[in-house]
């Protein structure tokens, strides 16, 4: 194993990284396309306030030898698996190589004032929420805001999107900010107020005895902007009347969007993003910091806008789970776990598509890291020449398990569930403890991930006098494998294809998903599994052993 | 790649650290400090592990909508496979010396079930005479899956029945079986002792209580794991309408809470959801002040629910009773501001996140600070699991409201402040 990592980003958060990974006697490589460390970030109120502690830990970051601060640099290639990827970083003209054992991504979001989606023009009077927190970075006294006397001063926050807490909490520290100098009023047009942070309800009542008004509105408010005449026109549904304010300054919200690296990153790496294009695909499995790829962790506004404080949360988490992966340079692993017949592999890299963790590379046959590989089965099942078989679940292994569940006696007909062994069979036996009534003629085989069931598993189950077969996956969204859950459904569609042609009823082959704390649902898939096959009598594969 | 197999750690001790809470937070906590070869003695008060989130059900709709309840089903099963991690179930912290290395006691109430016998069965619970007083756990991971309630058990009452333990195939119950305290000692502590769900008979206006069609959003969550769909209690049939209040308890100035739950819109949502995905017929609306976010990609969630769910920005002062079994709630209409008054089958309370009750104790005994509405207070604005005490952390609920990714992030974080804290007291690496 590979003792050094990369940081991607030199915010707040990759520093933080940078050093607790020094600190813990590994290498750290930081490296940021910009060309000075500490993100820019003033909007984050745990930033500003947090000054000493952040100059503290950006002098360590500067003065740990174990770390390794490249700027202006960005990340070209990555290639191997966990614990010794290698990597390409190009600084200017110059490319050069390195490797190392894990990486983090920590890059900042990237703020976007939302001035044009509320249809409005730059100008003196307009300015976006970061342009209004630098204003108010100056002393009370030399604060210069456009217009003259008394400051009416408008925030739109919350209307053309969803916003957040950290985007919520600058609009409120900003308007209680104005509301506290003299001669300013600040009012704020949101729909709803986002709270969901320690502190900032609080935060928010302070702001309204202060004086700040909010109003609370479904849609965007009608805004004319007439040179440096804004109007606003909005009806107020606990007035019940159309309300006109003609601001002197209007602020506008900014979103959060992800780093403008991030989609490239993304694909350098080979790891997936949520449908924003936040890294980190929208799964529970991966939670806090984890991906779709081992050794590679995505942490705070790189997976979800956040503030610094979960932002450091996400860096202790990710150096648990790069301690755990590297530990001392060493880890023991099971080199059972799958195994590749390099007589039959025909070196079709079907496998190496195919798997999400990206844990197979290839040098004159396919080969599968052990530390990448999470025991899907996935490839599997997909091999063309059946070269792959995973320990304690080979095709003979489960052709074993499938005859052998045919043998035993039962009253009803027989029913064989593949289990993915995160959810299915999880439940089945919850099932079984609560003492719940599964079909008599229930047989169930445990599988690493529904995504390991073939076709010819299926089939097989049918062949051994299975009436009917369950294939029972995680939901979608919920695959630990991230798509095991869907090759699963396009083999069982495949199979009823194949029934059909064999003259089976295709209802006889379900495709269902599940989790692991829903033991009432899988007994009433597996009943009305008995139900259906009660009204179809014996298949005709079993009819045909009869006679 | 070259990888040596050879491990090449003996087994050295990391430590020893005491864990109050067998919540999602203090499984957390526990499983990362053992995997960091820690010893962890995990105490917790109740018969089961697993917290308030084991209770929870899946609310998946054609998709998993990422409650992350599974998580809590996975970590559990990991935790009791994992020998570093000694569980004291049905205990509580009583006495913590108050200097460097923490000697404690622990008071042990009977457990009365031998979780070595115990084979589920569940003979007790189906012949027991005392309604409540055998109750099951919530996962088949919850070991024993049986436990007494001394507070039920007419034993424990008036010693008139044995019947349980006369009628246990296994010989697994032992009723007299004494409570008792164990002596033990840690090098750090964390407290993960979770919170309190606001009880909802505090808003006497809603007369929780009253009309059975009236219930808690946690007790939605246990009949949905239970039953897997959703009935009105007082007819156990599927209701045609209802509604969620939410931050019931929550941002509530006059009673103290001053604080967002954090958790309520979104299990509201994601329930309705599932639920409409079930039974597509039942019309939901959501009665709230401010939809607060959940989860990854916000935006999208909300905006599919809108589709399914009215989202009614009125919180309602009083539930009268209606006809029949109703509930009748009133609000505003936001167009004219004329006053409905709306009949609902089934009405859920999204009750909040309140301080735990052993809160004010554990502080005390501990020497750690309270907040402001009683949650234990960090001591650095950027590590919410610190405290004023070297050697003790905070992780999960107890610390202030938040949902369970954020507490197995939070706990994460906690075992990885404990690790560095172990370090620094051993003078050895981590």
């Amino acid at each position: 194993m590979n003792t050094s990592a990369l940081v991607l980003g030199g915010g707040w958060t990759g520093i933080k990284a940078a050093c607790e990974l020094a600190d813990l006697g590994y290498r750290a490589i930081l490296v940021d396309d910009g060309t000075r460390l500490g993100g820019e970030a003033p909007f984050d109120h745990y930033v500003s306030s947090n000054g000493d502690k952040l100059s503290t830990l950006s002098d360590s970051v500067h003065a740990h030898e174990a770390v390794e601060t490249l700027l202006s640099t960005r990340l070209v290639s990555l290639t191997g698996v966990a614990g010794d990827f290698r990597i390409r970083l190009q600084q200017h003209d110059q490319v050069f190589e390195r490797s190392v054992g894990a990486v983090i991504v920590a890059l900042e979001a990237d703020p976007a004032s939302l001035a044009g989606e509320y249809g409005l023009q730059r100008a003196a009077n307009v300015l976006s929420q970061s342009e209004i927190e630098v204003a108010l970075a100056a002393p009370r006294q030399d604060r210069k805001m456009p217009g003259d006397g008394f400051k009416d001063i408008v925030f739109v926050v919350g209307l053309h999107e969803e916003e957040n807490p950290l985007i919520m909490e600058r609009t409120i520290r900003s308007a209680l900010e104005i509301q506290l100098s003299q001669g300013f009023q600040a009012t704020v047009l949101v729909n709803n107020v986002k709270l969901a942070e320690k502190g900032l309800e609080a935060l928010y009542k302070r702001s309204r005895e202060t004086g700040v008004l909010y109003f609370k509105l479904r849609d965007k408010p009608q805004i004319t902007q007439d040179g440096s005449n804004l109007r606003i026109n909005f009806l107020d549904t606990v007035l019940r009347r159309d309300v006109k304010l003609t601001p002197d300054v209007l602020v506008v919200e900014e979103a959060f969007r992800p780093h403008p690296e991030a989609a490239r990153l993304a694909q350098v790496l080979g790891i997936d993003t949520d449908s924003e294009g936040f890294l980190q695909p929208d799964n529970v499995h991966f939670l806090p910091v984890r991906t779709n790829r081992e050794g590679i962790y995505v942490i705070a506004s790189a997976r979800q806008p956040c503030n610094l404080m979960h932002g450091w949360t996400d860096v202790e988490n990710a150096v648990l789970e790069i301690r755990q992966l590297l530990g001392k340079g060493k880890k023991r692993v099971s080199a059972e776990k799958v195994k590749v017949n390099r007589g039959k592999c025909t070196l079709c890299l079907t496998c190496v598509r195919v798997c999400p963790h990206n844990a197979i590379s290839w040098d004159n046959r396919a080969v599968i890291s052990t530390v990448a590989c999470q025991g899907c089965g996935i490839c599997a099942s997909e091999c063309p020449m059946d070269a792959i078989q995973l320990a304690d679940y080979s095709d003979d292994q489960i052709e074993a398990r499938i005859l052998d569940a045919m043998d035993k006696e039962a009253d009803g007909p027989r029913i064989v569930a593949f289990c993915c062994q995160n959810s299915a069979h999880e439940a089945a036996q919850m099932a079984q403890a609560f003492q719940m009534s599964a079909p008599d003629g229930l047989q169930t085989i445990k599988v690493p991930c529904a995504g390991k069931v073939d076709v010819d598993h299926i089939l097989k189950a049918f062949r051994a006098g299975a009436e009917g077969v369950l294939v029972l996956a995680c939901h979608k969204d919920n695959c630990k494998s991230q798509q095991g859950n869907t090759f699963a459904g396009w083999r069982v569609e495949d199979a009823r294809r194949l029934l059909a042609e064999i003259g089976l009823e295709e209802e006889r082959l379900v495709f269902a998903t599940i989790a692991s704390n829903m033991p009432v649902e899988f007994v009433k898939i597996t009943r009305e599994m008995e139900d259906k096959l009660n009204q179809l009598g014996p298949s005709r594969i079993r009819r045909q052993a009869a006679a | 790649m070259t990888l040596n197999v050879k491990e090449n750690l003996p087994n050295r001790r990391a430590g020893k650290v005491l864990v109050i809470g067998g919540g999602i937070a203090g499984l957390t906590v526990a499983w990362e400090l053992a995997r960091l070869d820690a010893d962890v003695d995990l105490v917790e008060k109740s018969s089961f592990l697993g917290g308030y989130a084991i209770q929870f059900c899946c609310k998946a709709a054609d998709e998993c909508q990422k409650c992350g309840a599974c998580s809590v089903e996975k970590r559990l099963l990991e935790v009791i496979q994992e020998p570093r991690i000694t569980v004291h179930l049905k205990s509580e912290l009583k006495e913590v010396s108050p200097n460097g290395r923490f000697l404690y006691t622990i008071s042990q109430h009977p457990l009365c079930v031998d979780p070595q016998r115990c084979t589920n069965c569940g003979l007790c619970l189906e012949k027991c005479p005392a309604p409540g007083a055998i109750v099951r756990g919530y996962s088949k991971n919850n070991a024993p899956l049986y436990a007494v309630d001394e507070t039920k058990c007419l034993y424990f009452r008036d010693g008139s029945c044995r019947l349980c333990q006369k009628l246990c195939p296994e010989k697994a119950i032992d009723l007299n079986q004494e409570g008792h305290h164990v002596s033990k000692e840690a090098d750090a502590v964390v407290v993960a002792s979770g919170f309190q769900a606001f009880d909802p008979v505090n808003r006497p206006r809603y007369g929780y209580g009253i009309n059975r069609n009236l219930i808690t959003a946690l007790d939605l969550e246990r009949m949905l794991r239970e039953k897997g769909e959703v009935v009105r209690p007082s007819d156990n049939k599927p209701p045609e309408r209802m509604a969620f209040i939410q931050c019931v308890g929550s941002r509530d100035h006059q009673r103290r809470h001053g604080f967002c739950s954090q958790v309520c819109c979104g299990y509201a949502m994601r329930m309705a959801e599932a639920l409409h995905c079930r039974r597509p017929e039942i019309e939901i609306a959501i009665f709230y002040m401010d939809i607060q976010n959940c989860g990854k990609n916000f935006s999208r969630f909300y905006e599919r629910c809108k589709h399914h769910i009215r989202f009614v920005r009125f919180m309602p002062g009083d539930i009268f009773q209606g006809q029949g079994d109703q509930l009748v709630l009133c609000h505003a209409n936001e167009q004219d501001g004329h006053a409905i008054r709306e009949p609902f089958d089934l009405v859920v309370l999204s009750v909040g996140i309140m301080p735990g009750a052993s809160n004010i104790g554990l502080a005390h005994m501990l020497n750690i600070d309270l907040d402001k509405h009683g949650f234990l207070a960090s001591a650095d604005s950027l590590d919410d699991t610190s405290t004023s005490r070297p050697g003790i952390f905070l992780a999960g609920t107890a610390q202030g409201p938040k949902d369970i990714a954020d507490s197995m992030a939070q706990a994460g974080r906690a075992a990885r402040k404990v690790a560095h804290y172990l370090q620094t007291i051993h003078g050895s690496n981590e």
